[in-house]
């Protein structure tokens, strides 16, 4: 059984179609959700928390029915919402055992457990603290611990290192990859930063005008591309950068400093070693360039 | 340095299914009770409750010892009598002090929570509109509740143990219902309406400011109306008119507010309750389509 199942699902608002058959099925892992602004993704993530009826089509977590079953679906996920949460009056404590006790939780299991999620991602002594008082990066960690105090099987994370400094943000990453990878929690990530979607997901999902443009895992949608190769020797670069060119090849300078060569279609890469012996050099660098996410994205929603 | 791991761990325990409205009334209520402003509103209610206190002890003690001449005297001064009138009487005055705790309790209650963000919180969780609304309005009717209903029954209840008898108990058996109904009628559109309006505006300052300029404007009308158009009925429309009209007749008083039918003034208040109730339920619906 899928944990998210959708099938065919359509929402709109009034003449507006928000998603237009969407269809996926998430089998657990880390899954990214991404798309230009408007493409769906927060109308996905609301079909989802059963907030919003689709007009047609079928979704369901954990077998679930949305939203005729949302309640028991919710009892088995955590949501992170993107905006900034404050409990003005309370501490993060406080907050946390609320929730837990939302969940169905006793108030003492709730309190032992909001402490133990607090530590787990790190608010530390803080946690006593009144919310209001609490930074930028504090929150987001609040809101994900209150994501994760009832032991949820499914994550669903709204832009989680918003507002993050880059120390807070890898904690946070590896925070989300620890779950994915050792307790088993499926994650669904939805994110406008790609490095982060990379960072921490097997599969990502592309959204665009509603509709999923393309879907699959990171290695098979990165794959190696044919003709670019970087290639660094160990001297007589510039002899061996001319026999290149003589070859036909197109020469560009990588910011590492290393060679970025499109060799033509029909030439076999054996002959950059060819050369490298003829110009009595060593090739000490030689690796096949990437699809880079970013490029799959672009391309996914038309803009390259 | 930890003395153990501090990481992830499943939770094994059980969880509870249903009454997630009363998680909500009792961390409301947590809230509220660990606010000083409203613990002092909570002293001056105290204040009006042990001078009722004071008032059916003398009366009751003086009745119980026989003495004519004191109990005539005391009957003379309406302020020490007990009667129906009393408990009436001890709603009445305490009903501008409910209106005040729960505009203080309740204005920002549910706008906070926009502001916050916390409905998109609450609405991820095993929670429903009705569960919302339900912690919200129960919290408040329970401290509603605290300001007239049950120190008013217990008044009754101590009148009755101070001059225990059949006498007494013909007397008063029925007042606690009276209470409970009057209090309903106090609490309800009180607490509706302010939470209305918490749903409605943006922010706490201005839901109070609109919950007083509405009841401000519609007693003014509620006391203009009757002078402008020569009929008493027209008082009818001021809430707190048609409130009072209530409690003179679960109280078996005389018609002092306007003469027309009871039913009217209960129709009312039972359509400001379901007006207030339909713009707070369609604003939380819509809250959470739009989180």
């Amino acid at each position: 059984m899928a944990i998210i199942e959708l099938t065919d699902v359509e929402v709109s608002y009034g003449a507006v179609k928000a998603l237009q058959g969407v269809t996926c099925a998430v089998q657990g892992g880390a899954v990214g959700l991404l798309g230009p602004n408007g493409a769906g993704k927060s109308t996905l993530l609301k079909t989802l928390l059963g907030f919003i009826r689709a007009d047609a089509g079928e979704a369901a977590l954990f077998g679930f029915k949305l939203p005729e079953q949302a309640l028991e679906a919710r009892q088995r996920l955590g949501y992170m919402p993107e905006r900034d949460v404050v409990g003005r009056k309370v501490s993060a404590v406080s907050f946390l055992t609320y929730c837990g006790c939302l969940f169905g939780m006793k108030r003492t299991d709730a309190m032992e457990r909001a402490h133990e999620v607090l530590n787990y991602v790190g608010v530390g002594e803080s946690r006593y603290r009144k919310m209001q008082t609490y930074s930028t990066g504090m929150c987001q960690r609040i809101k994900f611990a209150q994501a994760l105090v009832h032991d949820p099987k499914l994550l669903l994370l709204d832009e989680p290192t918003n507002g993050l400094d880059p120390e807070g943000r890898i904690e946070m990453l590896q925070l989300i990859k620890e779950l994915v990878h050792k307790r088993g929690v499926t994650v669904l990530l939805s994110s406008h930063l790609l490095p982060d979607v990379e960072h921490v997901c097997d599969h990502v999902l592309v959204i665009h005008k509603g509709r999923i443009v393309r879907e699959g895992s990171i290695g098979d949608l990165t794959t190696a591309r044919e003709n670019l190769f970087e290639i660094r020797v160990r001297e007589n670069k510039e002899a061996f950068r001319q026999a290149l060119e003589q070859a036909g090849c197109t020469l560009q300078t990588h910011p590492n400093g290393n060679l970025l060569v499109e060799k033509p279609a029909a030439m076999n890469p054996r002959l950059f070693f060819e050369i490298a012996q003829q110009k009595k050099t060593q090739v000490r660098h030689f690796v096949p360039v990437r699809h880079r996410l970013e490029e799959v994205f672009m391309q996914a929603i038309g803009r390259r | 340095m930890p003395i153990y791991e501090q990481t992830y761990r499943a939770y094994e325990g059980k969880t509870l299914r249903g009454f997630r409205w009363w998680v909500m009334v009792k961390q409301e209520l947590r809230v509220l009770f660990a606010t000083r402003p409203f613990l002092y509103l909570l002293i001056v209610a105290v204040i009006h409750v042990s001078f009722r206190v004071f008032q059916i002890t003398v009366y009751d003690m003086v009745s119980m010892a026989n003495q004519s001449a004191a109990l005539m005297a005391l009957r003379n001064i309406a302020m020490m009598q007990v009667d129906e009138r009393t408990f009436f009487d001890f709603l009445r005055i305490q009903s501008p002090l409910v209106f005040l705790v729960t505009l203080f309790a309740g204005s920002g209650m549910i706008c906070n929570d926009f502001s916050d963000n916390l409905i998109e919180i609450y609405f991820s969780k095993p929670l429903t509109r009705l569960d919302y609304i339900a912690g919200k309005i129960v919290t408040l009717v329970l401290v509603g509740a605290i300001l007239t209903a049950i120190p008013d029954i217990l008044l009754v209840v101590l009148h009755n143990l101070l001059a225990p008898g059949r006498e007494t108990l013909r007397e008063t058996y029925w007042i606690p219902f009276s209470i409970l109904a009057f209090s309903a009628c106090i609490v309800l559109p009180c607490v509706l309406g302010i939470l209305a309006s918490s749903a409605l505006f943006s922010s706490q300052r201005y839901a109070g400011i609109a919950v007083f300029m509405l009841l401000f404007g519609d007693s003014a009308l509620g006391s203009a109306l009757p002078g402008l158009v020569r009929n008493p009925n027209f008082s009818v429309l001021s809430l707190p008119m048609a409130i009072n009209r209530m409690g003179e007749t679960l109280f078996n008083q005389p018609k002092k507010t306007f003469p027309l039918h009871w039913g009217w003034s209960a129709l009312v208040i039972a359509l400001v309750c379901a007006a207030a109730y339909w713009a707070l339920a369609s604003r939380i619906r819509r809250a959470e389509r739009a989180s």
